[in-house]
């Protein structure tokens, strides 16, 4: 079955589709998107049932493997200490992220010159910082203007609540002399743009049903649906294609929600289905011009794949934290070791995030994203009844840099419902990753004890969280070299002309923050590129 | 599902996973009746009834009559049997957590309201301006905080 062709095709209606279909509305060229997942109808948001948490751990899982939906593809990784996670949906993984902020620094965008590892971006922080503000307005974003360790800017909305939990730790970091900052999130202090502020209802992995939290089915689509841009769920790209003889995608083999395969034509094929689900789709997309997958004449699709890799720590106080009441991940945030420090045994830095506890399932089982229940027995009512209720705990959010042997190829065996090959990650902890961590472990139990902490519980092991792998980066990377990068400095492909991606794929290193803002603000300055040389936009 | 002594053990042994806390009254899982939600539990583990059968057979190859047993003694019979069958004493131990604890009645004595989340949350004041500003002083007065590029 063919479609009539469009002027515009982006693969995924997550973060970054949605921001750059919101860019090229003023173009006025028809706008068509595909997104493999449906729209989460009201009724199907978990946290308005009784037994909210069971969900967790099953059709809201934030692991696609424990999910098992139509929608989602599995991925196979078994060769990595992190798990992918992700939403397959009509919003993608801003249905169930944290909703947490924080952009990227100056000194992110330039991390070979200033301290010689990694690579720079080719675009920096002044360019984006427009983006950025423009992402805010439409998203909504919640924060206090002034963070000493940004160039100025103020969020459009006045903090949320850091609550008890966030508090305490504020007297802690201040009594060690250290940065931190409410944080910055695209959740809702006030009602805003026709939705509703948050309840605090602390299950923002969930998804959020009353719209606060600014995941692009409240933000972005609803504007995009009214002015016209036509959205195809349940509808999952197979392949891109090319024509043979000019080298220009020409359109996409796609998985209809009738069951069958159709065609769709497009003059510009735009790709955002973030760092393992873009790679997948490019290796997937071979032919006699492109026969390791297209846009890969460098070889270098899948590779660099970047995490944040994760430690927790927390600290046991002498009076309740309700650390399950307000936004998840989002209470405070601390800088203090993120820059560069020559005389640590690592290189780059890390972000201590102060997030909140959570429900008692999901404690008693280990703990978000962790599949290690607390022990039963006597010592279980211990620490229920004396530990649980008085947590405040510390993120330890490292800096990953980008190795080539990380990386996203094809699974020879294992495919989605539709016959398309599955992602496979193999992925290892580097040791630069592995000292910060530990370094940041250490400096997490002082400041848990400047607080008051009775006593601080970390895990005792090496491992890493295993469902820490939300942020997806570097596999499809952006540069100035052919060989070393897969599209510009724009987002256009090196090797197809009309041929953009805008997700988290095109990170050239990954920061030590939670990359959704800076992946739509990308986005949006791509969107903004691709305006800016439309009539020599294939040249 | 499972005989009417097998029911009485499991409901014996749930009780000693998650023992009661009288004192504050919160049950045990077994008199909270968990037992019900083991299987109905197939969203969760491949086969939770087959997990259960195969740690209550463990028991009873053990001990004919686990629920006259001592506590340490009990204790102790399940320790074994959790290092002999891990995979399905883990499963039990996992599905019995989550049976008890999504209990609305069970949130509340955690201090977590029973209610759904979701439209009615939780009342949490935001911090006026001025305690802001006082919280914040001592890091805005360290100037800023980033390396200019």
């Amino acid at each position: 079955m063919k479609n009539e062709t469009v002027d515009v095709l982006i693969i995924g209606a997550g973060a970054s589709g949605a921001a750059i279909a919101w860019s090229l509305l003023e173009t006025r060229m028809r706008i068509l998107c595909l997104e493999q997942g449906p729209h989460v109808a009201d009724k199907d948001y978990p946290s308005r049932d009784d037994d909210y948490e069971l969900s967790r751990y099953g059709k809201f899982s934030c692991d696609p493997n424990v999910r098992g939906l139509k929608q989602d593809y599995p991925i196979n990784a078994d060769d990595s200490c992190i798990m992918p996670v992700n939403f397959n949906a009509v919003g993608g993984s801003t249905i169930n992220f944290l909703g947490h902020w924080p952009r990227m620094k100056p000194s992110d965008f330039r991390t070979k010159s200033l301290d010689g590892v990694a690579e720079d971006w080719p675009v920096n922080y002044a360019m984006l910082a427009p983006f950025y503000a423009m992402n805010d307005e439409t998203t909504g974003v919640s924060g206090l203007g002034g963070n000493p360790a940004y160039p100025d800017y103020t969020p459009p909305l006045p903090p949320i609540p850091m609550g008890k939990l966030g508090q305490t730790l504020a007297k802690g970091f201040n009594k060690m002399g250290w940065h931190w900052w409410p944080s910055d999130v695209s959740i809702l202090s006030q009602d805003y743009d026709g939705r509703q502020k948050c309840v605090n209802a602390g299950t923002c992995d969930l998804g959020c049903a009353a719209g606060a939290k600014g995941g692009t089915n409240f933000t972005y689509w609803p504007i995009l649906e009214n002015a016209g841009v036509e959205l195809r769920t349940e509808s999952r790209v197979r392949e891109i294609t090319v024509d043979q003889s000019t080298g220009f995608a020409t359109g996409v083999i796609y998985h209809g929600p009738d069951g069958q395969v159709h065609e769709q034509k497009a003059e510009l094929v735009i790709v955002a289905c973030n760092g393992v689900g873009t790679p997948r789709l490019l290796l997937n997309s071979k032919s006699k011009m492109f026969p390791d997958g297209l846009a890969n004449r460098s070889g270098m699709v899948g590779k660099n794949l970047m995490f944040h890799p994760l430690t927790g720590v927390s600290g046991v106080f002498n009076e309740p934290m309700k650390g399950h009441e307000g936004p998840m991940a989002c209470s405070i945030l601390s800088q203090e070791f993120y820059e560069n420090d020559p005389s640590r045994d690592f290189m780059r830095g890390y972000g201590l995030h102060s997030g909140r506890s959570t429900t008692p399932m999901t404690y008693a089982l280990g703990g978000y994203g962790v599949d290690n229940p607390i022990p039963w027995g006597a010592q279980h009512r211990e620490v229920m009844d004396n530990v649980y209720p008085y947590l405040a705990g510390l993120t330890v959010v490292a800096e990953d840099l980008p190795e080539e042997h990380n990386r996203v190829t094809l699974d020879p065996d294992l495919a989605d419902s539709d016959g398309i090959p599955a992602p496979k990650i193999t992925y290892r902890l580097g040791d630069n990753s592995r000292k910060m961590l530990k370094h940041g472990e250490e400096r997490a139990k002082e400041v848990l004890m400047a607080a008051g902490a009775k006593k601080v519980l970390t895990k005792g092991d090496d491992d890493v969280w295993w469902r820490a792998g939300w942020h997806q980066m570097g596999t499809c990377r952006m540069g100035n070299d052919p060989k070393k990068s897969i599209v510009n400095s724009w987002g256009r492909s090196h090797d197809v002309k009309n041929l953009f991606i805008v997700d988290g794929s095109i990170f050239v290193t990954a920061g030590a923050v939670n990359p959704t803002s800076t992946i739509q603000a990308l986005s949006l300055y791509i969107g903004d590129s691709i305006k800016n040389n439309i009539e020599t936009l294939f040249d | 599902m499972w005989t009417e002594r097998e029911n009485d053990l499991l409901i014996a042994v749930l009780d000693e996973l998650i023992p009661a806390n009288k004192k504050v009254g919160v049950p045990a899982a077994g008199a909270l009746g968990v037992a019900g939600f083991l299987p109905t539990a197939t969203s969760y583990a491949p086969d939770p009834v087959g997990s259960v059968k195969a740690v209550l057979k463990s028991i009873i190859d053990k001990s004919s009559d686990f629920t006259m047993l001592e506590g340490v003694e009990k204790i102790a019979l399940l320790r074994d049997v959790e290092t002999e069958n891990a995979v399905d004493f883990g499963t039990l131990v996992q599905l019995t957590y989550m049976g008890y604890y999504s209990r609305p009645e069970v949130r509340s004595m955690f201090g977590v309201g029973a209610h759904a989340v979701q439209p009615k949350g939780y009342d949490v004041p935001r911090e006026s301006d001025e305690f802001m500003e006082s919280l914040t002083a001592p890091v805005r007065a360290r100037g800023k905080f980033f390396r200019v590029v």
